[in-house]
């Protein structure tokens, strides 16, 4: 049974749980994150398998199987860590995922992105609980280490017999708030490129 | 691509117009997981549904709304039947 705050969506209350684990850069505490979502893989019923990539870098992937093992997967890729705060800058505790009257909640990872895992998270909690499945298997997976460019989390993983064994097909991954009514989605990204210049006058 | 040649693409875009969703593709200006996906040979789409919200990763006071949020399940609920539900593609065996 999972624990509710007064009047509150059971999912907020799970995303506000996963905004108070302190997974940081630059020492996230992964070992939090990790035990979190193995309890919900046990709570949903779904496969829970780690991989770990580095030491201490650890990729969970909760799983539900589909009807047909010989369809490609449905990836649902979320990063656990999160960027460094100014405190001080901060109206609330950046780590205590305040909610305000207007029902905003306040904390690092609330849109960088938390909040996407949870939501992955909840759909297959409510699909579950009405009976549905699908042909596709669907992975959820929860990588370390993307805020400093996933050199120790997601780009090893894609090299390791784990990752070829989910025979992924599709994958969805996080994009951006919209201030607009319009939702953005990324199809595409720039790579990145540093240039380094050297001037040596005239 | 974002057009008819991609049946992901196709299948997401539908799901959007039958919840009276508007989307815009974009090419995303930084860097995320997706590159190493794609890179691997996985189609991906990046997508947060967050409408209606400022722009504060990486900021102070990033918020998000639970309205919002709880919208977000909504979305993904009608998503991953359809994606999961994507017939076998003819590269697919
Ligand atoms: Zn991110």
């Amino acid at each position: 049974r999972r624990q509710l705050s007064e009047g509150e969506h059971p999912g907020v209350t799970l995303f506000r749980q996963y905004l108070r684990i302190r997974t940081v850069q630059p020492e996230p505490k992964y070992d939090e994150a990790v035990l979190f979502l193995e309890k919900i893989a046990k709570d949903l019923g779904l496969e829970c398998q780690k991989v770990e990539v580095a030491p201490g870098r650890v990729v969970t992937i909760l799983t539900w199987q589909g009807t047909d093992p010989s369809l490609r997967s449905l990836v649902l890729n979320s990063h656990t860590d999160v960027v460094p705060v100014f405190e001080e800058h901060w109206n609330h505790d950046p780590f205590e995922a305040f909610k305000d009257t207007q029902g905003n909640i306040y904390a690092r990872g609330a849109q960088d992105m938390k909040c996407v895992g949870i939501q992955y998270l909840e759909a297959v909690r409510r699909l579950k609980a009405e009976g549905k499945c699908f042909p596709r298997t669907i992975h959820l997976t929860f990588v370390p280490d993307e805020e400093t460019g996933g050199h120790q989390g997601m780009e090893l993983f894609v090299k390791r017999p784990e990752f070829q064994a989910l025979r992924a097909g599709f994958a969805l991954d996080e994009g951006l708030a919209s201030p607009t009514e319009t939702f953005t989605v990324f199809y595409s990204e720039r790579s990145p490129w540093w240039l380094h210049v050297t001037s040596s006058g005239n | 691509a974002v057009d008819d040649s991609n049946p992901w693409w196709t299948e997401f875009s539908r799901v959007c117009r039958e919840m009276n969703l508007s989307i815009k593709p974009e090419i995303f200006s930084a860097a995320t997981d997706s590159r190493f996906l794609r890179a691997a040979g996985v189609p991906a789409l990046g997508f947060s549904p967050m409408n209606r919200t400022p722009v504060l990763l990486h900021d102070h006071n990033e918020f998000l709304n639970e309205a919002v949020f709880l919208r977000g399940i909504d979305i993904y609920a009608r998503l991953l039947p359809a994606l999961a539900s994507m017939p076998a593609l003819h590269n697919e065996c």
